[in-house]
């Protein structure tokens, strides 16, 4: 049922250039292609009842369905093999290691980066994400992205490429876990024999992470929380999950309290000291004391905690400064400057709107390009040059000269394609993948990562707040475990 | 235990058993109204209205002010008795109305609420079961079930209750979540069946059976009651079994025992105030002496339940608002200690 023909221009994940399905996809393909049209939509519906049965859903801000919407999964898996994730592994460690030097070295170190000139220092002043108050703030081991989501793309020729960083709360770990758990109730049969490698351990590998950042002084038994907005955030799915599957209290704001320095949470035994804090709520609205006062979410008193060397918190505050967009250009730099390696993953092509001449090529180029704001997630302002309109472009334009430091251009990536049900068929869609990295005592990969899926035919946005979609991601082990698994 | 997740769960608890409770209170209701002339029906929904406390005061407890307020009147139907309140209607807004703060819909929204500013907390099996049955009630299809097949809804939110009943049951650890929700639990249903004798007991003067059936029916008493007492019944027997039976566990004094030991194991040290208040009134209902009581039964039973009310409101002081001060440096780093 899935059959398609390659197309020039993109590369599909699944067949090469002659339409023969790639050797990894080889078992998978031969599963969906035994299964009739009936069996799919019983399985659809299956998946939307488990979704539905058990709340897993996401928040679209804005949308008329209401404010929770079931989790869309596709059925067709994606497919990794073992030589290709060692070598995206080494290369997501190797970019995180430099963006946790590279962090520390701006807010706790000499600003090396800076009078070597590697990065310009009035990139780093005008960030938006730089915050002054976390400077000094030691973090300990250097973790600072804690949790780090890379997202990465396959070009035109496959080859793997760098997006964007998330270093200050990437979404998305619960899909990846609920996306599996799924899969394996409704499809068991087709990850027979192919060593697909776990992901249930996330919970266990974060709460381990977390306890490594504790303050030294605070003892061997650390307690970690999760802080959440609450429950009307797009992610509080995820930030119940995670608490679930650490098995430690989700907390917010109002649940916390800091007395000369040291953080409590209000108990039913009264106030139970807090060490470190897996904090899903954005800088601004941390500490109404130092940022946003009008901030109901926050604890004052939470950053001279930080700061006192009370609490630890993750990801560290001031992140933002490492995944600006602008400064992503500089991070294979970064790389060489700190690890004096080469980059195993390269970035896609991007132009610095602040530099003339790259503006001038960019502003001339518009209708090719992507441009995108520098301190955005999720999708959210970004215009497509090949698809948008005249008026929109002109709009963008404008934004570009008023405020050039803020936006970055890229070529337009054509996203690798995967095929992803349809209706009634099969039919090849753009994807990508977005891995997740932990930082501690040493850095580790999750096998695979959450690939999303621009569900709309010819669609290259694939944010679940934009209508993206996602696949379960098999990482296959290698060969050895693979007979392991056949033998067994 | 976070005490605003202590708190959720109290709360859980209390609004999963209102909603089972005024289920079967709402078909015990229908099921005597059905042989019975419109006059003495209503009179039987108007009761139930008051065991329920959802009637809007008004000066002279006007019946069709009443009426009216619980029911909007564009699609009200009037009985033939004239008298402006529909039983069935009636019923169905009790049930099925997400609008009146009581209702079972009302309600089971509350308990999924709670419980899912709690999902870190609960098992997965228990948030699974309330999400269905949410989703369920929620359905356009529900409010005209309600109408067209009363008695299989009503059977239905009951077993659905139990089924959350039993998932929690057989897989909670019995820590501080479990409790507290047990004991919002056992403090409502200590409330109801003391609103349900205070509303009945006057009606039952009259020692009809069919009186009597209606009252022990609310709470699903019927069957124990006449396994327990083969004499033909008087209002005070029925009211001395609800109040005082002490294996029963709808009857008052058998709720306030199963609180108070919750409480008990929640309490660190000591007896904190909801432990004392609980502990009085258990032993006041344990050791009464039910002839005297029963002299006055109105003025006890006013007492009981502010009592019980009372009880619930130091709860609520004790475990969730607790201010108590807690010296922080006395397992704190001082501030500032180097990394």
């Amino acid at each position: 049922m899935a059959a398609m023909a390659a197309a020039p221009g993109f590369f599909d994940e699944a067949v090469d250039e002659h339409g023969n399905t790639r050797d990894h996809y080889q078992p998978v393909q031969e599963w969906f292609d035994r299964l009739t049209l009936e069996q799919v939509r019983d399985l659809e519906e299956q998946r939307n009842e488990s979704f539905r049965r058990q709340g897993i859903t996401f928040t679209v801000y804005g949308g008329d369905e209401g404010t929770e919407r079931t989790w869309p999964m596709d059925l067709f898996p994606r497919v990794i093999d073992a030589e290709e994730w060692a070598m995206l592994e080494r290369g997501l460690i190797q970019r995180v290691t430099a963006l946790n030097r590279f962090l520390d070295d701006i807010y706790t170190g000499e600003q090396a980066i800076l009078h070597d000139g590697i990065v310009p220092r009035r990139l780093i002043t005008s960030c938006t994400g730089f915050e002054r108050e976390a400077m000094n703030v030691a973090v300990p081991l250097g973790a600072r992205c804690l949790v780090a989501g890379i997202d990465l793309v396959r070009d035109a020729d496959g080859a793997y490429r760098v997006l964007e960083d998330n270093l200050r709360s990437p979404s998305g770990i619960s899909y990846v876990i609920e996306n599996r758990a799924a899969m394996t109730k409704l499809l068991p049969a087709a990850f027979a024999d192919l060593a697909v490698r776990s992901v249930d351990h996330y919970g266990r590998s974060l709460l381990r992470a977390l306890r490594s950042i504790a303050p030294p002084a605070c003892g061997d038994d650390p307690t970690v929380v999760v802080l959440t907005p609450g429950i009307f955030n797009s992610a509080y799915f995820e930030h119940a999950f995670l608490a679930r599957s650490m098995g430690v209290e989700l907390v917010e704001g109002r649940d916390l309290v800091v007395d000369d320095h040291v953080v409590a949470m209000r108990t039913t035994r009264g106030l139970e000291r807090v060490d470190v804090i897996y904090r899903r709520i954005d800088d601004h609205f941390l500490d109404p004391v130092v940022f946003n006062p009008q901030s109901t979410l926050g604890v004052p008193g939470l950053m001279a905690a930080a700061r006192a060397g009370t609490v630890s918190l993750a990801n560290s505050v001031g992140n933002g400064v490492g995944d600006d967009k602008a400064v992503y250009a500089y991070v294979p730099d970064m790389i060489r400057y700190y690890l004096g390696e080469a980059p195993i993953i390269p970035n896609a092509d991007t132009y610095l709107l602040w530099e003339e001449d790259q503006r001038a090529e960019v502003l001339e180029r518009m209708d090719q390009l992507v441009v995108k704001p520098v301190a955005e997630s999720g999708g959210y302002g970004i215009v497509i040059g090949p698809k948008a309109t005249d008026a929109e472009l002109a709009e963008a334009r404008d934004k570009i000269l008023a405020d050039p430091r803020n936006w970055i251009a890229q070529e337009v990536v054509n996203l690798s394609r995967l095929p992803a049900w349809a209706g009634d068929h099969f039919a090849p869609r753009h994807i990508d993948l977005r891995p997740f990295v932990l930082s501690g005592e040493q850095v580790e990969v999750i096998p695979g990562g959450l690939t999303r899926v621009a569900l709309r035919e010819g669609s290259l946005i694939v944010n679940s707040s934009q209508g993206g979609g996602s696949k379960d991601t098999w990482v296959l082990g290698d060969s050895g475990q693979r007979d392991q698994a056949a033998a067994s | 235990m976070l005490a605003r997740h202590a708190e959720d769960m109290f709360w859980a608890g209390r609004y999963l058993e209102r909603a089972e409770d005024t289920a079967r209170m709402v078909r015990a209701t229908l099921l005597s109204t059905v042989a019975e002339p419109p006059a003495q029906a209503i009179d039987h929904m108007q009761n139930l209205i008051r065991t329920l406390r959802l009637e809007v005061p008004t000066p002279d407890e006007d019946v069709q002010t009443m009426a009216e307020n619980l029911i909007p009147s564009p699609p009200m139907l009037r009985s033939e008795a004239g008298l402006g309140i529909d039983v069935q209607a009636a019923a169905t807004r009790l049930v099925a109305s997400p609008s009146l703060a009581g209702s079972v819909v009302f309600c089971i929204g509350r308990t999924r609420e709670n419980f899912r500013s709690l999902r870190d907390q609960i098992p997965s099996e228990l948030w699974e079961q309330i999400n269905q049955f949410y989703l369920r009630l929620r359905r356009e299809d529900f409010a005209t079930a309600m109408e067209q097949d009363p008695f299989q809804t009503l059977d239905f939110i009951r077993v659905s209750c139990q089924t959350l009943n039993g998932v929690f049951e057989t897989s909670m650890a019995r820590g501080e979540a479990y409790r507290f929700l047990v004991l919002g639990q056992n403090l409502e249903r200590a409330l109801m069946t003391c609103r349900l004798i205070q509303t009945r007991f006057p009606a039952m003067d009259g020692s009809s059976y069919d009186e009597m059936a209606l009252t022990l029916r609310s709470v699903s008493a019927l069957e124990a009651y006449q396994r327990a007492s083969q004499s033909s019944p008087l209002a005070a027997d029925v009211a001395r079994f609800l109040l005082v039976n002490d294996s029963f566990p709808r009857s008052v004094l058998y709720c306030l025992r199963l609180s108070e030991s919750q409480v008990e194991a929640l309490a660190h040290n000591g007896k904190p105030p909801p432990l004392r208040r609980l502990g009085q009134l258990r032993s006041g209902l344990e050791y009464a002496d039910f002839d005297d009581m029963a002299a006055n039964l109105p003025a006890h039973l006013n007492d009981l339940e502010s009592g019980v009310r009372e009880a619930a409101d130091r709860v609520s002081n004790h475990f969730f608002r607790n201010a108590e001060a807690f010296d922080l440096h006395s397992q704190a780093i001082s501030p500032g200690a180097s990394l």
